[in-house]
């Protein structure tokens, strides 16, 4: 299967199963309101009742100044709690991979809310296990090989003349970084799959059949994720020039500016499912 | 002591015996063109550029300006700051953690420089006395960045005294302003320099911290400097000859310049050299010049600018910002030249950085650093920003030259608010300067622009509990609280004090200002006493206040409300000699009973506006300064009230048949000090529609946040 198929067949499974997407949007917006709802609450409170909010601007800087300098005492623990608050968003989605992956892997099963959620339940550890795996694996490629470009590059740069050769590498040392962290994360995606279509219980085992998987076909599942990675980039300038577009405020504009927002975030939590459904429809079509 | 300036005179150069007579000490001349009155310096430096060192002579005429008898001289060894870890710059900088590691100097990158022979120009050796002095007390000791020599014979007040010095630097590779990287050098603070004397006393001498620059004294020079041949040399003051030595594969240029009180150069093999001329003409308007002059209740003659030569050193990757460069100093010429007086040098030179030479940014007169890089964003105002900003250095520091040890925002502060407004008359805003490993993102991204006054303001209020304005530069609580109060606090302030005052006073303030101090050394008490000049009113109490104390800026409106004001009230009253009782049933009745055709109606309706102004920070207005609000009404109408200011609060009450809509202090946004700015307003009704989207906004990006951790799962 090629990287196109696979993508559009993964388009296909995340579209008939729209109740992922419902989910994950509904646990997305309700966390954001728990965390967000604080700064809500100052923001009404500093600026509901003060002409000053007649005029605010989307990136004030005079009132972000004058936020920081009356709540610095508390911003240590915001900026924890927010900390805390991202961490837990993100055990909360190592739980809910396995419904993510569980549905979208089950090509003609429900997705239901109990298959969704017996899923969750059922991965967990597994999925657990995996992300532990996963931060080791990330830390140890990552140190190693940006080690290595950093002995590389490090004396280029320091030898430089003009600041050309220090920008070229450091955005090239950047550049690799981010490609590396897409191969780990790939690799770490495809060990997800492998656990629940292998029905895998051993995480490095899982790890192994991915790798085996992916030492075959790495470029073909590289471009898969690349294509989707810029699809995203895509979706995205076009998520900003629009909501450039939308002009000065009026209630109007505003609800616009909402809808559209959210629809922004719709579009990213699909991306997320199909960069799962896409890997699933190419991993399933090449048995090892 | 005259004895021996003759036989001084005598032996000096032949460029030192044909510059003109001091004039009187004391007595700062209007324009270079008459000299210095009480210094002069001839001095001979040769760069050996494979061992980073420079090897120099100087004779230094130096002319008692005071009634005092002065037995010694100080003089400044600055580079030695850069010696050893005992220095004052590195153990301070070291307490702030910032050269420990990358910044701090690597081994056999130190920089010093040496004495190595003192003497007067009769020959009395001065080495013998020469010793390093702490002036600054014993938490310097250690510090070799002032050395003191004593005369055989003191010096009587108006005589003078002829030095003789050679001195061996080795040039740091780059801590701070100077250092070399490669075969690039800029060269800053690199000669044996007197401080200045004060009547009364002394030598003001401090030794080189790592928050504070400089201060001495207006001179006229004459500096020749031998550099490999081929390198390209840019300098304070004009070139005035060049010759090149085949032999030693050198070339020697003497640069001369009269009224100045330091001295840099830069030398590079690969730089451009640029040169474009300011010509007044073509970039000032009769109209300019006529708006100008009326404002400043001047001549027109008496604003008009001169050309000026402008030369830039350039590295060849930023050759496309070429003219980049020369139209933000032609704005710079231009508006600093209207507003506070016409530049009075022939040339400036603008030196793009040599690449990791550290000395971006930096000014001195007639020469200044920019710094750019190889990409940039025509949004940012950048390097535009550090243009005007160096080159108003010229005014602020290079011709009002105030002590930058003891009062450094006399400059940094008026030179930033004189930045922002240079900057928003010729560019307007700006993009917020957002760079991700060289690249800048407002190229791709819609990054806010903004104007200075507004990032001033943001620093400003953060640093106001540190420390005053008008704190001894190293004596800061840190870097961070010297660079917010002397910058930007102190150039809020004057926007404040400029708002407070009004345009047309307020141009008139800072032109006398600048050209009464012009080749002085101004000092606070200089500045105030032209505010109350100008302003006719005794504005002390401004500086006492917010300039001088720590105390925080905050007025701010806490309640708003109207209620109806019942007609009529329960009670017993006594009327037209009767007693009457108001009940509850009687008012009903009353209320209800409606007008009869051709009687009045019945009374109108009124409400009691309250609201109350606080006084939250602990900083007071004064003199005959008020806070205003003003109150705007449902049908349009708006009533103002005044209030002193002084008590911790005031409630005012306003009858009006309407109910008010909101209140408002500081209508005109006067105080842009003002730590709290939405507490400066209330409205009765709590919905904004901005600040709605703000909200919707927020939890966009929370949203985002929270799925990018997510993706990481």
């Amino acid at each position: 299967m090629g990287a196109f198929k696979a993508i559009v067949n993964g388009m296909g499974t995340t579209l008939r199963k729209p109740r992922i997407l419902i989910i994950l949007y509904v646990v997305n917006i309700l966390f954001a309101l728990v965390v967000a709802f604080p700064f809500l609450a100052l923001v009404q409170t500093e600026l509901g009742y003060s002409l000053l909010g007649m005029n605010i601007r989307p990136v004030d800087l005079m009132w972000i100044g004058e936020a920081v300098l009356k709540h610095q005492d508390a911003l240590a623990a915001i900026v924890s709690g927010f900390v805390a608050c991202g961490f837990a968003y993100l055990v909360l989605h190592v739980f809910l991979n396995g419904g993510i992956v569980g549905r979208l892997l089950d090509r003609e099963g429900p997705a239901d809310l109990a298959s969704f959620w017996g899923d969750c339940g059922r991965y967990f550890w597994r999925f657990v296990r995996l992300f532990l795996l996963s931060l080791l694996f990330l830390v140890l490629s990552l140190g190693i090989v940006m080690k290595l470009v950093s002995a590389l590059f490090t004396p280029l740069s320091e030898a430089a003349v003009t600041e050309w050769p220090a920008l070229i590498l450091s955005n090239l040392h950047f550049l690799i970084a981010l490609l590396l962290l897409s191969i780990v994360h790939m690799i770490i995606d495809y060990a997800r799959i492998a656990v629940v279509a292998d029905e895998e219980r051993k995480v490095l085992k899982a790890l192994r059949h991915a790798l085996t998987f992916l030492k075959k076909r790495f470029f073909r599942a590289w471009a898969i994720y690349l294509l989707i990675v810029a699809a995203t980039v895509a979706g995205s300038v076009v998520f900003y020039v629009v909501l450039g577009g939308l002009g000065a405020p009026a209630v109007v504009q505003v609800v616009a500016a909402l809808v559209w927002m959210q629809l922004y975030v719709v579009f990213r939590i699909w991306i997320r499912t199909l960069f799962v459904a896409a890997q699933a429809e190419f991993y399933r079509s090449h048995p090892y | 002591m005259r004895i021996r300036i003759l036989r001084a005179c005598l032996m000096l150069g032949t460029a030192l015996v044909l510059w003109p007579a001091p004039s009187i000490p004391g007595q700062a001349p209007d324009s270079p063109a008459a000299g210095a009155p009480g210094l002069r310096y001839e001095i001979w430096v040769e760069l050996d550029a494979a061992g980073k060192m420079l090897v120099g002579k100087e004779e230094i005429v130096w002319t008692n300006p005071t009634k005092d008898t002065v037995p010694d001289m100080l003089l400044h060894l600055y580079w030695n700051a850069f010696k050893n870890e005992a220095s004052a710059f590195l153990r301070e900088a070291e307490a702030e953690t910032k050269f420990r590691g990358d910044g701090s100097p690597e081994d056999g990158e130190w920089g010093w420089v040496d004495v190595t022979d003192i003497r007067l120009a009769d020959g009395s050796d001065l080495k013998p006395s020469f010793a390093y002095v702490t002036p600054d007390g014993p938490e310097t000791a250690g510090d070799e960045t002032v050395a003191r020599v004593l005369f055989p014979d003191p010096v009587a007040p108006g005589e003078s005294v002829h030095l003789r010095i050679e001195f061996r630097s080795k040039i740091p590779r780059t801590v701070a302003r100077s250092g070399y990287y490669k075969n690039s050098f800029f060269i800053g603070q690199w000669y044996p320099k007197p401080g200045v004397y004060e009547e009364g006393r002394g030598w003001n001498c401090h030794a080189y911290h790592q928050n504070s620059e400089f201060f001495s004294d207006f001179a006229d020079f004459v500096v020749h400097i031998t550099v490999p041949r081929g390198s390209v040399i840019g300098s304070s003051g004009k070139a005035a000859d060049s010759r090149t030595d085949e032999s030693a594969g050198t070339t020697t240029t003497t640069f001369r310049q009269a009224m100045v009180h330091d001295f840099a150069w830069m030398t590079d093999p690969r730089y451009l050299k640029v040169e474009q001329d300011f010509i007044a003409s073509r970039e000032v308007t009769p109209k300019e010049y006529d708006d100008t002059a009326k404002l400043l209740g001047l001549s027109i003659d008496e604003v008009r600018l001169p050309d000026v030569k402008m030369i830039l050193l350039i590295a060849p990757e930023h050759k496309g910002q070429i003219e980049r460069h020369f139209r933000a100093l032609r704005a710079a010429i231009k508006y600093y030249g209207l507003w506070y007086g016409p530049y009075p040098y022939e040339t400036v030179t603008m030196v793009d950085p040599p690449y990791r030479t550290g000395s971006g940014g930096m000014e001195y007169p007639t020469l200044f650093t920019a710094g750019t890089q190889v990409l940039t964003s025509p949004d940012e105002l950048d390097p535009e920003g550090v243009i005007v900003h160096e080159f108003g250095h010229g005014y602020w520091y290079g011709l009002t030259a105030t002590n930058e040890f003891e009062a450094a925002w006399l400059d940094e502060g008026f030179n930033t608010y004189s930045t922002g407004l240079v900057l928003a008359r010729a560019y307007g805003p700006g993009a917020i300067p957002f760079n991700f490993k060289g690249i800048p993102l407002s190229s791709f991204l819609r990054i806010p622009k903004v104007f200075d006054f507004e990032t001033n303001r943001v620093t400003a209020i953060q640093t106001v509990r540190f420390d005053p304005v008008t704190t001894w530069s190293w004596k800061f609580y840190n870097r961070g609280s010297y660079g917010a109060n002397v910058y930007m606090r102190a150039a809020t302030l004057l926007g404040t004090l400029e708002d407070l005052l009004g345009e047309p006073a307020w141009s008139r303030i800072m032109r006398t200002y600048h050209m009464r101090y012009r080749f002085r050394h101004p000092t606070k008490a200089d500045f105030i006493g032209v505010v109350n000049e100008i302003a006719g009113k005794d504005m002390t109490w401004f500086f006492d206040e917010l300039f001088d104390s720590t105390r925080p800026f905050d007025y701010g409106v806490s309640d708003l409300y109207s209620v109806k004001v019942p007609v009529h009230i329960r009670g017993v009253f006594d009327t037209g000699g009767a007693r009457e009782e108001w009940t509850d049933k009687r008012i009903k009745e009353a209320e209800t009973v409606k007008a009869k055709p051709g009687e009045s109606s019945a009374p109108e309706t009124a409400y009691r506006t309250t609201f109350v102004l606080r006084r939250y920070g602990e900083a007071r207005i004064g003199g005959d300064t008020r806070i205003q609000a003003v109150v705007r009404f449902k049908d349009g109408t708006t009533e103002t009230r005044t209030w002193d200011g002084q008590a911790r609060w005031a409630r005012f009450e306003i009858i009006k048949p309407v109910e008010a809509e909101s209140v408002q202090i500081d209508p005109e946004g006067v105080w842009l000090i003002d730590e709290n700015l939405a507490n400066n307003s209330q409205g009765t009704d709590g919905f904004r529609l901005n600040t709605s989207k703000l909200m919707t906004q927020l939890l966009f990006t929370v949203q985002c946040i929270l799925h990018f951790f997510g993706s990481w799962s």
